[in-house]
């Protein structure tokens, strides 16, 4: 069985399809507790020392790992991975390149998606027949989130965890979905959060900072909304939508316009007093934040993060005294 | 109902006792004085003789400042600086987006404040060299008051040093030139400026709030008013943080009648 690594979420029911697994590079980095020396390695390769430290991770968790190929996405995520895709490539890693339409129309997406299919010999009723699969799952992911938000008892890093593992279902979404019913079961028996924590969304790309959650919970508050991991999970498709619209109706890689829409509806809905939103140092969606801070109506704060790790001092007053505010407001 | 905010800051202590929504009455009391006046040691903890200040007839008490986790001021809500700081400058300025500049005594602080809510902040150690007691230390060195050095801003001497102890040294070395007191002052609060005027840059918005009781510098407010594109220091900069503390106390106060 081949493994293949992907650089942000695809349409990860091709691989399945195939029998390869899937395996998200992000999650790999971040979790594997070796994040510093893998962003050493990359910069000892040549990577600039002002670039996103995702881009550095992702090149050296490949190279280090037993990995058959990767799926470089090209549109939608971030333009570095196509010079990452060429460094690669040097590498005599295989890489097979993916892009979401900027035009997000149904033909170019059709297009990718079909030349996915091709590249890894499936056809589309493989593909419906993964779909089908997986539709229950996504489901009982969305259920988990709305013990987050609805029921109050999940914490805010256990539904960014499991909603941001969908993009591979680490690997094997039987064992997944195993998981995550202990995990559901472990929740439901738990009494639920406070009624006057501080209701926070997080926004942006999910985190290399690991202790951001555990801070928030630890000033009084709870992260109830995790934009791009819910995004990840897909969970929003109906059990009719083809893969096409599934990968159409995604936000993340589209437009911010969009990003918003959804994000507003979420803040109603969620009952939010306040924004994180988190940029990624040298990341071009740090331009967003000037829109972000503008349009939502509801207080923003904006954390930079740069290598893996914990919060430093200063992140963590910042949050404090923010949080410290909000809950002057809702008190 | 009466509320009162107390500051309790390095080199003075601050009292804002608030009636309704409005300002009746301050205090600005040296913190030797209050300590040693208004202050009695009971089991080994400090507490304050509000009865002896005249503030005794508050029914709701907010505190805040360098010495507020050493000073039991009974049934007192205590509260960080930054957040009294900021409060003060939202009743004071009534704007929602600004940043903040304390200098006080001992330190200095800049905030930034989007929407009411602060989303950032710079902070010094606890540095001379960026406080108003530099500015009282040079003042003493040159034989004049605080009411004289403030008003200098023209031809500052160059004072280079980052450490208010050498920066003594050097304004010596001024003086032997044969500079005199209006150049002298000036680089006196040149220096202590240019110290602070990075931190602003990092963190600045059109509206930058200037308060603390180095507020009351006429040479740092030009400097500022040079560099940077709105400067507000509002009408009581010393007491900021006392009516900070006394603000959200009444707006706890109006929540929970409301509520």
């Amino acid at each position: 069985m081949k493994k293949v690594g992907l650089t942000t979420t695809i349409p990860v029911e091709v691989l399945l399809a195939a029998g390869c697994t899937p395996i998200d590079l992000n999650n790999i980095f971040v979790t594997g507790g070796k994040g510093l020396e893998l962003i050493e390695s990359a910069e000892l390769d040549g990577f600039p020392r002002n670039l996103c430290a995702w881009i550095k991770g992702l090149y050296a968790t490949a190279m280090t790992n037993e990995i058959d190929a990767v799926i470089g996405v090209t549109e939608g995520d971030c333009s570095n991975t196509k010079s990452l895709i060429e460094v690669w490539q040097s590498k005599g890693m295989r890489v097979i390149p993916f892009g979401f339409p900027q035009s997000r129309q149904r033909e170019a997406m059709v297009k990718e998606i079909d030349h996915l299919m091709k590249t890894f010999e499936v056809s589309m009723q493989q593909v419906n027949k993964v779909m089908e699969k997986l539709y229950p799952i996504r489901q009982r992911i969305k259920y988990l989130d709305e013990l987050t938000w609805r029921h109050n008892k999940a914490s805010g890093f256990e539904n960014h965890l499991w909603q941001v593992s969908c993009s591979d279902f680490n690997g094997d979404p039987a064992t997944f979905l195993k998981d995550l019913e202990v995990q559901i079961s472990e929740i439901e028996a738990r009494s639920p959060f406070s009624d006057y924590e501080v209701r926070l969304g997080y926004i942006g790309v999910p985190p290399i900072i690991e202790d951001i959650y555990a801070l928030v919970e630890a000033n009084g508050g709870r992260i109830v909304f995790n934009e791009v991991q819910r995004a990840f999970t897909m969970a929003e498709a109906s059990v009719h939508d083809s893969i096409y619209d599934i990968y159409l109706s995604y936000t993340y890689p589209y437009d911010l316009k969009a990003r918003l829409v959804d994000i507003k509806k979420a803040i109603a809905e969620r009952r939010l007093d306040g924004i994180i939103h988190y940029t990624q140092s040298f990341c071009h969606r740090g331009i967003e934040d000037i829109l972000v801070k503008q349009q939502l109506g509801i207080p923003v704060l904006t954390i930079e993060g740069d290598l893996p790790g914990k919060a430093d001092a200063r992140t963590k007053l910042r949050l404090e005294s923010f949080m410290d505010m909000l809950r002057d407001l809702k008190e | 109902m009466k509320i009162l905010g107390i500051d309790i800051g390095s080199r003075a202590v601050k009292l804002a006792l608030f009636e309704g929504d409005t300002l009746k009455k301050s205090d600005i009391i040296s913190t030797m004085q209050f300590y040693r006046d208004y202050s009695t040691t009971v089991d080994g903890s400090i507490r304050l003789d509000l009865k002896a200040i005249g503030y005794h007839h508050a029914d709701k008490i907010v505190s805040t400042g360098y010495g507020r986790n050493n000073l039991q001021v009974e049934n007192a809500l205590i509260i960080n600086e930054l957040k009294a700081h900021v409060y003060g400058a939202l009743y004071q300025t009534e704007l929602k987006n600004f940043t903040l500049l304390d200098i006080g005594g001992q330190d200095f602080k800049v905030v930034k404040v989007e929407n009411g809510i602060i989303t950032d902040m710079l902070l010094n150690d606890k540095c001379a060299a960026s406080s108003g007691r530099y500015l009282e230390n040079m003042a003493a060195l040159l034989e004049i008051s605080m009411e004289e050095l403030k008003g200098h801003f023209e031809n500052p001497v160059a004072l280079n040093t980052t450490c208010a102890v050498f920066g003594e040294s050097e304004l010596i070395g001024q003086i032997a030139l044969g500079h005199k007191i209006p150049e002298l002052s000036a680089g006196i609060n040149y220096s202590l400026y240019k110290r602070i005027k990075p931190h602003i840059l990092k963190l600045k918005s059109k509206n930058i709030v200037l308060t603390g009781g180095v507020a009351q510098n006429n040479a740092i407010i030009h400097y500022l008013k040079e560099d940077f594109h709105e400067v507000v220091v509002p009408e009581l900069p010393q007491l900021n943080g006392a009516i900070g503390c006394g603000y959200l106390g009444v707006l706890k106060e109006r929540k929970r009648s409301n509520a």
